[in-house]
């Protein structure tokens, strides 16, 4: 398969996965289930955009893993904090005046 | 190149810290909050930033293949879903203040506006550059065996893309 055609297939999937995830900003509940998915959703998505539009698997081995860290590294967030939110909170509350 | 990008995503790694912690102490106000948000604007500012990251993907694909006018095509297109950022951004604002969501509307409200404005200025920032690119496209600055300014932008313009992929579901999705 050529490299444009990879693009237009990962363009493609990315709306795709975009209308499936609004789709979970339409149900009522809330719950770590649904961060869980959320976060697979959101991780799926930016490593789309990195290897077929910032076509990270080509630029230097530093730059990709900080990047992927910092890709895989939201969506982990996102479970952590909804999985501990209450040990989060407790941890930062000397913060919050 | 790299060096901005990454000053890009350690100024939006403090916001999502900001948020995360704000998430924390203020659970019910997060579970809630994107029920208050329209969730139809922030879909169409997903699907018109990846249509844009696209069209200059295809950009860069076809200046590689020495299509310079298939080139500079593309990166029309991609200014022109780009700009829908913006355009959406005005209707989705209208409705907000329509739906009193100011900036007295609360801790979610507060950093939703926090973090979707500074990306906003990302996207202002890209668009710009986005004519540049296309000015220097046309004006035949760039080669097929030297275009990296056409690749930095186009760099930059996909971090401004994986920016909003982490935006979007943490105010307009996860409750």
């Amino acid at each position: 398969m050529s490299e444009t055609r990879k693009v237009d297939l990962a363009w493609l999937l990315l709306v795709l996965l975009s209308v499936a995830g609004a789709g979970l900003g339409g149900r009522a509940d809330a719950g770590l289930g649904v961060a869980v998915m959320v976060a697979v959703v959101m991780a799926v998505k930016l490593r789309l955009v990195c290897d077929h539009f910032l076509e990270l698997r080509s630029a230097h081995q530093r730059i990709r893993l900080a990047v992927y860290a910092f890709a895989y590294g939201m969506p982990l967030l996102v479970v952590l904090t909804s999985a501990f939110g209450d040990t989060l909170a407790r941890l930062t509350g000397a913060l919050i005046p | 190149m790299w060096v901005g990008i990454f000053c890009e995503l350690t100024e939006f790694a403090l916001l999502f810290a900001v948020y995360f912690i704000a998430r924390a102490h203020n659970p019910d106000a997060f579970e809630a909050g994107p029920g208050r948000l329209s969730l139809a604007a922030g879909t169409g500012y997903t699907l018109m930033l990846l249509t844009s990251g696209w069209c200059v993907a295809r950009a860069l694909h076809a200046m590689r293949a020495g299509r310079k006018p298939a080139c500079l095509r593309w990166l029309l297109a991609g200014f022109v879903f780009g700009l829908g950022y913006p355009l959406i951004k005005i209707l989705e604002l209208r409705w907000n203040f329509s739906h009193g969501l100011d900036s007295d509307a609360g801790v979610f409200v507060v950093t939703y506006y926090y973090l979707t404005f500074t990306h906003l200025v990302h996207v202002f920032w890209g668009l710009l550059g986005m004519l540049w690119v296309m000015a220097r496209t046309a004006g035949g600055a760039y080669t097929v065996a030297e275009h990296g300014g056409l690749e930095a932008f186009a760099c930059y313009w996909h971090a401004t893309d994986i920016l909003w992929l982490m935006i979007f579901p943490l105010f307009y999705v996860l409750r």
